[in-house]
């Protein structure tokens, strides 16, 4: 009886965090179909009085949205992928290399977390336009190659690995390339794809950054797109803002739907022992 | 071999840079001319979608259409005035020149110290042989002269026009058996203030808190204050402070709400509160949202004393540098002051005509005014604009910045006015010196 | 391939080759922009002006003297203290009661609580804006009807840090609690069924097994939610605050951004970005010298 009760008062803690956590999300997805005149009038009521599409199609006509995704989605791959890579790389480094100054580097690195991102933006808008990038998106995504969170995540994760393990496999004659793909990216593969869901996740809301590189619309990314509707002094049209937030979770929201059984699996049975 | 892996991707993103750093190379032409041989000018403004953006891109569209040798392209900037006021500094500091900028007039003095810029009127006679005057035919003086700085520079014309009005909520006012017309002078609107909240529980009164002084400057100059004489501060006067404890005390009472921009319109709109004092550029989302009979009144008086309201919005800049630019910059220039495309402005924004002829010619306003009675307050109050108070030189944005932190401190009832206020003065001098 | 002499010379060279691309990036994007901070820093400079004046450490000790300086940097503990708190502390624990407590619905609440990670912040700010109107929200009008007039936080000193690191939590729980629980879910089961066979209470489960054996994850969790709050914080303070009220809602990177580029003293933006990161600095340092050495590493 007691354990029941126990579960009982578990279950209840968590259903409430799931409804603190996902109401704002409810809310937004109803405020997008209400007409303004709805959202400002109705606040309790998360069904729209009359339901409409309009906040929607007046997003599509104003924007060549498939672009907009496209545009996005292009970068924060791009950006994912090769932060991966290049942390990997650094990663393995750190942890099965021995060179002089490693904790040194490491440590400078690590200190470059807590730089505020006001120090980097005007010096690389400057570098980005003197390479005559201004207004494109390899200029949005060129500064983002690398990333010392995921150096950090990785390297935490790597030092999980037996040594033993590297070193069989190197009296083995086994290349390095074939170690990292071979050994180390299946046995930290949950942490490398937690790492992945912060860089994209991160490089796809992006919107300082952004807003300074591109001018032109068909160039422009969802957050971009987001803040056209935002304005202080004509007033933000909370409706519309609301599709086009909307939108912007999408993706990542179907992205997560689809790969989630296959992430918490590789987080529930991964190897590393 | 495979284990030469990290070598590879690191000449792989070699690559990429310097490719696109080369790649780039050609584009950079582009800046200034197209593919197509035509001359390209860019437009910085700041218009959201909830404020003109839509109009903006029909404009510029029409223009493109009519010219086969200038290409437009806008640029929209977040974050108003200040946001194009960043990226301006980065796109300047990187040797590039948009051709036209909207610059909100608490730049005007910062803008006209640190940007090179065209004077217009020079622009005007020089590059227009066939329209010489066009500028002095077609703007009154005293708005022209909006754009000079503090001294005497014409830095720019007036583009978006804006003037403070209140807002009415009629039904709370006649549920609080108020005349439905509104106060006309702000001690009335105190008195209404009370009534409402005691008749109706709700707040009676929202002062519009940006993260500038325009309406407040509104408020205080027609009590006859002077933001600035000769060059320095001179808010803290009697009846600046006077002015300001007014508001402080009815946010200390509870009849007037103090909070953001955003929150207190959301509260307006939705019925919570009874009046609001803020920018005509709000009327179609005030209008779109609200259930109620909304309306607005020209700006309240002090009792026996003069309206002065600044005037709001941004004047156009010309930031081109060569010739060709220049000139191209004036013909955009001259099309966006065309009667028609000031009438589509007016009509997409809500912002007030800044030139001659608009108001009454067939093409013009005439029909859209007969339709919009929100916009007649701000139309009849033209007559008592001043300049938005700019202070000079490069402590300007930081003396601007001081009044925003002691708006806080007082409304916030951390301090008086008179004690708030004089401390701010103070510190601007000093600046100023 | 390589023989076994020449191990140790090649073994150097790669562990170089292996850094090229990350420092690459780095010394053109971070470490260059940095060293020109740290130059601009003793300037007065409006980034576009031809003139700059050398003004020695003036800016440092302008920042010394200022009282908003200690204010922003008191928000900034704060915020970073509350965000330790509902960001690291709370999904720990829940992690765990997860893992070990928990029976049935596992996937459906992990599935649920990670989601509101994939938004931007920006909406985020904009959504509470709305929903925690104290006057016109659905929870403020709640309040009305039981008479209760809510303060309005936005201009409340210190209550504007709660909210405001909440908004900021709310999107980064759900990414924490996942990684924490992944590392928790990974500790044998065997150990902790012996351990409850001993009758040892779930507290010092956790306390003494638990969080020791997850460590590793632990420290990344803990160090992301500082980074975190010193940095995206900031989106919810341009949205909602601009930093006010008077300066009673900017942290550090807010502040510096303020400096840049609504009042263009660079200089005094640089001074302010070099304190921060030294100021950090230490910190790392002291957890890399009391911590890290604890850690523990499954190996």
């Amino acid at each position: 009886m007691k354990i029941k009760e126990h579960q009982l008062g578990l279950h209840f803690l968590f259903i409430l965090t799931v409804l603190v956590l996902l109401f704002p999300l409810v809310y937004a997805l109803s405020n997008s179909f209400k007409t303004l005149n709805d959202a400002f009038n109705n606040v309790f009521s998360l069904i729209p009085r009359e339901f409409t599409l309009q906040n929607y199609i007046h997003v599509f006509t104003r924007l060549d949205f498939m672009r907009i995704v496209g545009n996005t989605f292009f970068i924060s791959t791009t950006v994912t992928i090769f932060k991966i890579i290049t942390s990997l790389l650094a990663a393995y480094s750190l942890v099965f290399f021995n060179f002089k100054g490693k904790n040194t580097l490491y440590f400078i690195l690590l200190s470059t977390m807590f730089i505020p991102f006001t120090v980097t933006m005007i010096p690389n808008y400057l570098t980005i336009s003197s390479w005559g990038l201004g207004d494109s998106l390899i200029g949005v995504l060129i500064p983002q190659l690398a990333d010392v969170l995921g150096i950090f995540l990785l390297r935490q994760s790597m030092r999980g690995i037996p040594r033993s393990l590297i070193e069989y496999a190197q009296l083995e004659g086994a290349s390095t390339y074939n170690i990292i793909t071979g050994i180390v990216i299946p046995l930290i593969r949950p942490n490398i794809i937690s790492t992945g869901i912060l860089f994209f996740v991160n490089s796809w809301n992006e919107y300082v950054w952004p807003v300074l590189i591109l001018k032109t619309k068909s160039k422009f990314t969802l957050s971009l797109a987001l803040q056209m509707f935002i304005s202080s002094e004509g007033g933000t049209d909370f409706t519309i803002a609301m599709a086009v937030s909307v939108m912007t979770m999408i993706i990542p929201i179907t992205l997560y739907l689809i790969f989630q059984r296959y992430i918490l699996d590789t987080f529930t049975t991964s190897g590393v022992k | 071999m495979k284990k030469k892996f990290a070598v590879i991707l690191s000449m792989l993103m070699v690559a990429l840079i310097t490719l696109s750093a080369c790649g780039g190379g050609s584009s950079q032409k582009d800046a200034t001319t197209s593919a197509d041989g035509k001359i390209k000018i860019e437009y910085w403004h700041v218009n959201a979608e909830t404020q003109g953006g839509i109009t903006v891109d029909e404009l510029v569209k029409t223009f493109n259409e009519s010219q086969d040798d200038i290409e437009v392209v806008a640029k929209y900037n977040p974050d108003m005035y200040k946001g194009l006021m960043q990226n301006l500094q980065a796109e300047i500091a990187a040797g590039n020149h948009p051709a036209i900028v909207q610059v909100g007039w608490a730049f005007l003095d910062y803008f006209s110290n640190n940007f090179e810029y065209q004077d217009p009127v020079a622009v005007n006679e020089k590059y227009d042989q066939e329209d010489p005057t066009f500028l002095k035919d077609n703007f009154m003086p005293n708005i022209l002269d909006l754009a000079k700085d503090s001294k005497g520079n014409q830095v720019g014309v007036p583009y978006s026009l804006s003037t403070p009005v209140l807002y009415l909520n009629r039904d709370l006012l006649k549920e609080a058996g108020l005349d439905p017309a509104g106060p006309k002078t702000w001690e009335e609107l105190n008195e209404f203030s009370k009534t409402i909240k005691e008749k109706t529980g709700k707040y009676g009164f929202y002062f519009q808190e940006p993260a500038d002084n325009w309406a407040t400057q509104g408020l205080l100059e027609s009590n006859g204050a002077k933001f600035i004489t000769d060059g320095k501060a001179t808010i803290a006067s009697k009846e600046g402070i006077a002015a300001y404890q007014f508001w402080a005390d009815m946010v200390a009472d509870g009849t007037a709400l103090h909070t953001s921009w955003d929150e207190g319109m959301q509260s307006f709109v939705d019925g919570n509160v009874a009046m609001a004092y803020t920018t005509i550029a709000r009327r179609e989302s005030v209008q779109k949202g609200a259930q109620f009979d909304v309306a607005t009144t020209t700006s309240p008086a002090w009792e026996g004393k003069e309206i002065n309201i600044p005037a709001g919005g941004c004047f156009l800049g010309i930031t081109a540098v060569d010739d060709e630019q220049i000139e191209a910059a004036w013909k955009f220039e001259k099309f966006l002051y065309s009667v028609e495309s000031v009438a589509k402005w007016t009509m997409g924004t809500g912002y007030v005509p800044p030139r001659t002829g608009v108001d009454t010619a067939e093409d013009g306003l005439k029909k859209f005014y007969e339709e919009n009675h929100m916009m007649k307050a701000a139309t009849d109050q033209m007559d008592k604009v001043v300049p938005w108070a700019s202070f000079p030189g490069d402590a300007g944005l930081q003396a601007e910045q001081i009044l925003l932190d002691v708006r806080d401190q007082i409304l916030g009832g951390q301090v008086s006015a008179e004690e708030g206020l004089t401390d701010a003065q103070n510190k601007i001098n000093e600046l100023l010196k | 391939m390589q023989k076994r002499t020449k191990k140790g010379k090649w073994d150097h060279i790669k562990a170089f080759g292996f850094f090229i691309p990350v420092l690459l990036v780095f010394t053109i994007f971070v470490f260059t922009p940095f060293f020109k901070t740290l130059y601009l820093s003793f300037f007065e400079w409006n980034l576009i002006s031809p003139k700059k004046t050398f003004v020695g450490l003036s800016n440092y000790i302008a920042l010394f003297q200022d009282p908003v300086t200690v204010k922003v940097l008191s928000n900034t503990f704060v915020y970073i203290l509350i965000m330790l708190v509902v960001n690291f502390i709370v999904p720990y624990i829940m992690s765990y009661m997860m893992a070990i407590m928990l029976k049935k619905g596992q996937n459906f609440y992990k599935g649920a609580i990670f989601l509101p990670y994939v938004i931007s912040l920006v909406v985020g700010s904009i959504l509470y804006l709305w929903i925690l109107n104290p006057v016109s929200g659905p929870i403020g009008l709640i309040a009305r009807t039981f008479g209760i007039r809510l303060p309005i936080w936005s201009k409340t000193d210190g209550l504007v840090l709660l909210i405001l690191s909440l908004i900021t939590s709310w999107k980064l729980f759900g990414y924490n609690f996942i990684v924490l629980f992944a590392a928790v879910n990974n500790i044998p089961k065997e150990i902790i069924e012996v351990a409850k066979l001993d009758g040892i209470s779930n507290w010092h489960i956790f306390k003494d097994i638990v969080t020791p054996m997850s460590s590793a994850t632990g420290i990344y969790v803990l160090i992301i939610t500082i980074v975190q709050g010193l940095q995206q914080g900031f989106t919810p303070i341009k949205v909602v605050t601009q930093g006010g009220p008077n300066y009673g809602s900017a942290s550090l990177t807010y502040q510096s951004y303020h400096e840049a580029f609504t009042l263009y003293h660079i200089g005094k933006s640089s001074a302010l970005s070099v304190l921060t990161m030294v100021l950090f600095m230490v910190l790392l340092a002291l957890e890399f010298y009391f911590v890290e050495r604890n850690v523990y590493y499954e190996n």
